[in-house]
């Protein structure tokens, strides 16, 4: 491993849940995926109360208008080399949301994601299995 | 018991709002078309003395006018009594319901931004959900908003029908 950064972020990832107008259900799951049964708190995944101390963002549900500025503005808070994941189809492609006058479209036309779980809402297995697949890539 | 204590509101009402006309939907729900400008008294009444709760209150663009439904739950019968006004669009005014409703405040906050009615005498009528970027004379739920922006619109496949 030739970054050092690279190899902090990859070891013991902090997570800042960025909730940007979700209906609820992905962050249900991203707390299941904290709880004893999954626990990924034994491999040093930590949801953190700051952007500042992040290494992933961890962002849930549709862009919209309201929440685009908030998002790029928790985005250029966290420190790089960050990891960017979209949990839920509506990071996606905007899922049933795609009608609405007030949807700007996916994550991916305004900052780098590195990997998407879709689903509605995924299942913290899922969940798991993305988030060891964006850090397998690094 | 229950039954007997709607049919009383419904008599009373009949009584005190010549211009209402009661429409009883389903056993615990009735709609009630009431003139733009008794709307106020009418859910001060349903309020004050019938003890309702505005559970919501909605609107719907009818291409003629803005329809507006105040949602009125009377808890200890389980029944609901639907205000139903139009609210015709040369004039888009209605007395504001949020001086003697809280519960009001909000929700005519949404209509006014969303399909452009104006709320006389609403204490803080400034957008709610809107971006603070969205044009102020912009009423995303007029139907005529939806004509002009074909692109959001689902076109519907035979399977749908």
């Amino acid at each position: 491993m030739a970054n050092a950064k690279l190899w902090g972020l990859k070891k013991s990832p902090w997570v800042f849940h960025v909730a940007a107008a979700s209906c609820n259900n992905c962050d249900i799951e991203i707390l299941d995926v904290l709880t004893p049964r999954w626990d990924v708190e034994r491999f040093g995944i930590v949801l953190v109360g700051s952007p500042r101390h992040a290494d992933a963002l961890l962002v849930t549900g549709v862009l919209n208008r309201k929440s685009l500025p908030r998002v790029l503005r928790v985005y250029e808070q966290t420190p790089k080399p960050c990891l960017v994941i979209g949990v839920g189809t509506c990071t996606c492609d905007n899922h049933m949301f795609t009608p609405s006058y007030n949807v700007v479209g996916p994550y991916d036309k305004y900052i780098p994601v590195d990997v998407f779980i879709p689903g509605c809402p995924p299942k913290p297995e899922a969940i798991i299995s993305g988030v060891v697949k964006a850090l397998a890539r690094l | 018991m229950k039954k007997e204590y709607s049919q009383a509101i419904l008599d009373e009402i009949g009584a005190k709002f010549p211009r209402a006309s009661v429409k009883i939907h389903a056993p615990r729900r009735t709609y009630i078309s009431v003139p733009r400008d008794d709307v106020y008294e009418f859910a001060k009444f349903l309020f004050n003395e019938k003890n309702c709760r505005l559970s919501i209150a909605t609107g719907i663009d009818k291409r003629d006018g803005i329809e507006i439904l105040y949602h009125f739950s009377h808890d200890p019968s389980g029944t609901f009594y639907n205000i139903k006004t139009l609210v015709p669009k040369d004039d888009l005014k209605i007395k504001s319901l949020a001086d003697f409703l809280p519960a009001a405040n909000w929700i005519e906050r949404e209509i006014n931004e969303l399909l452009g009615v104006d709320f006389t005498g609403h204490p803080n009528l400034v957008p709610l959900l809107t971006a603070e970027t969205w044009p102020a004379d912009l009423y995303p739920l007029r139907r005529d908003y939806a004509d002009e922006h074909k692109e959001l619109k689902i076109e519907k496949t035979k399977e749908d029908h």
